[in-house]
Order: C-alpha cells, then structure tokens, then sequence
C-alpha cells in the first residue's frame, strides 16, 4: 500500500482524497499557493508544503514545484484530483520517470485519449459508437456536399483544424450546403490556414450521458453505471444525476458494455468516465462516443451514492497494484443521487464569478444528504481558481424524492458574505421540466431567463424581523472569548431570548 | 424600544424592537428566538422561517429558503443615520479585482450609469458604473493597483 500521498490540487476535491487516504491509513501531504496559505485542505493535510505565488500557472500548474514537494516529503504517490494537471501527460510521465506513483491512468493512455480525432479512431475500431461524419479525403465542394447528403440533413460542417466553434455551421437545408461549405472553407483557412473540412450529422437537443469506468493492472475492467449531466449553462455542469432518467435497462447494458471497451482500447487504467452523447429516449436512443475524461470527475460522489463504493479509496489501491475491490456482479445501483454544485457566482449578474470573505457559512445536514465542500466561515474565496465551493449531494428511493430532498437542503444551506447559484439551483429543481426529466445539454442556455424569473424576488418580512434582532459582530464573536460557567446557568441558556 | 430602518433597493422597512424581543413591521408581528450563532427563528403565528444573519459594516446579509439579500442599515434606534454622509456615494470593486482603466478624473461630472472604472477578476473585466449623475470629488486608485472590495475607489460629491 501507499504509505504518503501529495495532493496536487486545493478545495473540496483535495479534502475529499485526504479523507480517503487517512480512512486508509495513509498519511497526506497538501501543497498551496500564496493565496490558500490558510485553506482548509491545508489544515487537513498532515503535512503542507508551499509551492508558489497565487497564480495557477506558478503554483498547481507548476510541475516542478509539486515534484520537488513529494520529494521532500517523502511522498510515495501524487493525486492530482480533476483539473490542473490531472491530464497532463507530461506530468504523469515525470512521475513515472521519478519513481512516484501517479494515481490516475498511465501517460500514454492520458495522451491516448487526450486526441480528439485519434480517440475518435480508436473508438471506431473498437466498435463504439461515433458521431457519424466523414472527413473526405477529395476535398473538393462537390464531394463534401455528397458526404452530407450521405450522412442525412441536418449536418455541421467544421474545420479539420478548427476549435473554439470557428468556422463552424449547422446546414438545415440542401439548399444552403453549397454556400455553407464554401463559408466554412474560407474561415477555416483564414483561422487555421487549413481549409480542410470534416463533415458530422447534427445530433439534436442531445443529453450528456457518461460512464463511470474502472480498470486495475490485472486485465480487470468494470463499469460503475451512468451519470447523467444534461443540466449545463455553457457547458458547465450544474446538476448531476444517476440513474440517467433517459437510460432504460437494456440502453444501460449496451452503454456500459460500450463503456468498457474504450477503456480497453485505450489501454486503461484506475477511474474514468467515457462520455455519450444520447439521442433521443427509450428503446429508440441512440448514444455517441464523445470523449473519455481520463481522471475523477467532480460529479464522482453521484455514483459513490447509487453504489455504496468508495472511488478515491478505490484509486489509491488500484494504484498501489491491488486487484479492484469488485466485481461486475457485484456492483448495482440502488436509489437515485442527485449533485448540485454550488458556485461563488452571481446568478442576477450573468453568473459573475464572486470572491470575498465567507461571513457565515453553513451547510444542510440529514439523511441521505452529503456536502464535500473546501471552505469554511471566516475563510477566503481567492479570485484565481474555479469558483466552486461545494457540492451538496443527495440520495433518494426515488428521484423525485431525491429532487426533494436537493431542494430542502439547499433551503438549508446558508452562504452568507459571498453570493452564490444557489437560489437559481432550487429554481432549476423546481422546473416542470427538470421534474419530468426533459433537460437536454442546451436547455439550461435556452430557459435560463425563465428559470431566473422563477426566483424569490421579494424578501419576507421575516428576514427584516431577524435583521432587526441580530447585532452586529456576533455571529463573527469566536466562541472561546464569551465568558464559560461549568454550572448550567438559566440566564445563560435565555441568551437567545433577546430583550433590549 | 428600538427602530431599525433597513432599505433594500426601492424598498424602506421599519422595524420595531419591543422589549420581549417581538419584532414588528407595519401590520404583523414576529417572535424571534435566536437558534446558534447568527440563526434565527422567526414565526409570525402562522408559520417559522429559518434565517441567517451577517453583518458587514451598513450591509447586512440575510439568507432565508435559499434566498439571500444583503440589506443596507440606514439607521438603528432613534432614526439616528449609520451613514457619515446620505448625499456622498463611494464606488467599490464587488471582490478583490486589479484596477485595467480609471475613465474619469477628480471635478469630472458624470452621468447615471457612466463607467468610472474597468476592474479585472477572474479573468472578466468588470466595469464599475456611477449610481447617479454628479461630481467626481476623487479617485482613490491608479491603474494597475490590486484592489479589496468594500473599500472606496471613487468618491462622488
């Protein structure tokens, strides 16, 4: 087993890791910038290590720093969470060539799938599904107006080279393809300088649906079943779920069977998740490989909830060469869990990012009901990195009694000093079409003014009754500076009796 | 007794204070018991919230059903004003932001909704508009300085 692993990321998700490594009897390393030299992850390490000034790119992103801190510690494995270098295979090579253990999957599988368009052959070989599309090697107009034909209207046609939404068009019409094309061409070579085109079928109003995959270095690979992340605003997962409401037993099976014969393909190993793209639902869906994210995702707990396991602790054993702790017979899920995410960010300003101090901070607690959160009251939301504070996550028999749940507790959950999405989450749950299960990846950016107006505009009076009771600096007042009786006073227990 | 006048965008509450610690504000009246440090309970016959409550200089912040509102304390007990000044208003960076552009300079008049100031945090900019028309009466920041909310970057007369 591992004896100390180094945490290379901060917040909630370094927390949670740390929590997993102790339950394991392993000791944690935390590293932090300038600007988290207080944070919560690095009072939970056993030990913590600076490794440079705010900016991500001179502190989690610096390699070297994270490496030099392992070695002086003594570090025997590095986890990197989600994000910063999590897929970067340079990184996971210079552990290997360090002799440190990366918990995650070797570079060259990261490097693997981390192509686009050699993931997207790699999976075509291993019979999963594809977005069906075709790159003509005759480039001419004519011939690409044939293959869209071919593949059947609609269609997007985007540059080989492209990225960024560049040069790329939806054509409805046989009409427009001619025009179109020749549009897309131009702005292609005039963004990338390579007019070369790739034709794909328009997968309409489409849901998110993903895997959750898991192999170990003894030829094992299972899947944890399906998360569904339909509830996006620019492409930024809000709510997760699982089960997906739009997967249906037999679509589950084949999905999970498809699921793990990209891992395979990709020479896999440790967690991660094959995304889809879902067609429509029932026995007609049609799912597509869309990519294979090569690390934990952040929406991990959803799955760890349906299914009783544990997937960091999974990791650092897989990692340390042990055989998985399951099997695909023993795996099922139970209930339904549901993810909110909790953002520093104004839902009224555009979804400004906020940063400031935490003046009260406290979360829902209850059956069924988990929060892996990296923040505390008093603490500091830095400007330089994401702003996700938390992640209330819920579980239910059912998902309306799930959804249910997600909205009481998010009632519950108090975020004061900072704003926060959550009032706009509890107006997203409460949606008739959140309630039966009808959100595709757009609807979020479609409905998101609709959802906004759903929102409390006007204050209860109550709250100004509160206001006008609370003093100020109390709630701020640390504890240990108020007078202590060891005998129970009844004057003291009337303190929340005012009267002035 | 004590008053507690809160404004909240357009709207004027007045709260007041009695000596059992009921709370009343125009026609209806809250018992309020306080449940842990900054909670409250308060139940006006018919039915209880759950709020919290935070202080932060004249605002302070409130969350109740998920809903958060930060209220402005436009004076406590006998109408005596919180404010130094009712007419000055100071313009703040929302965060900790870097100041990219000051537009305007000391004796400047501006309009309603002119921008003073470019902000940048998080990789957004962040343009700081003045509340009403006026008079620049001074600008605390130079572009390129790090700057911490709450704190006054322009003073309008």
């Amino acid at each position: 087993m591992l004896t100390r692993v180094l945490v290379a990321n901060r917040g909630e998700i370094a927390i949670r890791v740390m929590r997993a490594c102790r339950e394991l009897g392993i000791e944690t390393v935390a590293v932090y910038s300038d600007a988290d030299a207080r944070a919560l992850h690095v009072l939970t390490a056993d030990r913590a290590v600076r490794i440079g000034p705010p900016p991500p790119r001179e502190s989690y992103l610096n390699a070297t720093a994270i490496l030099d801190a392992a070695r002086i510690t003594g570090a025997d494995a590095i986890h990197p969470g989600y994000g910063f270098l999590s897929e970067r295979p340079a990184f996971a090579h210079a552990c290997e060539e360090a002799g440190i253990t990366f918990v995650g999957p070797p570079s060259e599988a990261i490097a693997r799938m981390g192509s686009k368009v050699g993931a997207r052959r790699l999976m075509q070989e291993a019979g999963v599904p594809v977005v069906p599309g075709d790159t003509p090697a005759d480039q001419r107009d004519e011939s690409l107006i044939a293959s869209a034909e071919r593949l059947g209207l609609p269609v997007l046609i985007k540059p080989s080279a492209g990225g960024g939404g560049i040069g790329m068009k939806v054509v409805r019409e046989r009409a427009a393809l001619a025009e179109s094309v020749a549009q897309a061409r131009r702005e292609a070579q005039a963004a990338f300088g390579d007019g070369t085109l790739y034709v794909e079928r328009l997968v309409e109003r489409p849901r998110h649906v993903e895997v959750q995959v898991f192999s170990d270095a003894h030829s094992h690979t299972v899947h944890l079943f399906e998360r569904e992340c339909s509830a996006q605003r620019r492409h930024q997962k809000l709510i997760e779920e699982s089960p997906s409401p739009a997967v249906a037993p037999a679509l589950r099976s084949r999905i999970g069977e498809a699921a793990v014969a990209a891992a395979r393909a990709a020479g896999y190993r440790n967690a991660g998740t094959v995304e889809f793209l879902l067609e429509g639902d029932g026995d007609q869906a049609r799912f597509y490989f869309l990519e294979m994210n090569t690390r934990l995702q952040v929406e991990h707990p959803v799955t760890e909830m349906v299914t009783g396991v544990d997937l960091v602790q999974a990791q650092l054993q897989v990692s340390a060469g042990e055989p998985l702790p399951w099997t695909a017979a023993s795996l099922s899920q139970r209930g339904h869990a549901i993810e909110c995410r909790v953002y520093a960010e104004d839902p009224l300003q555009d979804f400004l990012p906020q940063a400031g101090r935490l003046l009260l901070y406290r979360e829902p607690h209850g059956p069924g009901i988990r929060v892996d959160s990296g923040v505390v009251e008093g603490g500091e939301i830095p400007v330089f990195y994401d702003p996700m504070v938390a992640k209330l996550i819920v579980l239910g028999d059912t998902r309306e009694a799930a959804r249910r749940r997600a909205v009481e507790a998010l009632r519950r959950y108090h975020v004061l000093g900072i704003r926060t999405n959550i009032s706009f989450l509890i107006a997203l749950l409460e949606h008739p079409r959140f309630i039966e299960a009808g959100v595709d990846t757009g609807f979020i950016d479609r409905e998101g003014d609709a959802i906004r107006a759903a929102m409390p505009a006007e204050l209860p009076a109550a709250a100004f009754a509160a206001a006008a009771i609370h003093r100020p600096g109390r709630s701020s007042e640390p504890r240990s500076a108020r007078p202590r009786t060891d005998a129970v006073d009844p004057f003291v227990s009337l303190d929340g009796w005012r009267s002035r | 007794m004590t008053m507690v006048r809160f404004r909240l965008g357009q709207r004027i509450v007045t709260a007041r204070v009695d000596a059992v610690g009921e709370v009343r504000i125009d026609d209806s009246a809250f018992a309020v018991t306080e449940a842990g440090a900054g909670l409250y309970v308060v139940d006006d016959g018919q039915r209880r919230w759950h709020i919290a409550v935070a202080d932060a200089g004249d605002e302070r912040w409130v969350s109740v059903d998920g809903q958060v509102a930060v209220i402005d304390v436009e004076s406590d007990t006998a109408g005596e004003p919180r404010k130094k000044s009712s007419t000055g208003a100071a313009m703040m960076a929302p965060m900790p932001a870097t100041v990219v552009k000051v537009l305007v300079g000391p004796g400047q008049s501006v309009a309603e909704g002119e921008t003073v100031l470019v902000l940048e945090a998080m990789k957004m900019e962040l343009p700081i508009r003045a509340p009403r028309a006026g008079l620049i009466a001074a600008v605390h920041c130079a572009q390129g300085d790090l700057v911490q909310p709450g704190v006054a970057l322009v003073d309008l007369e």
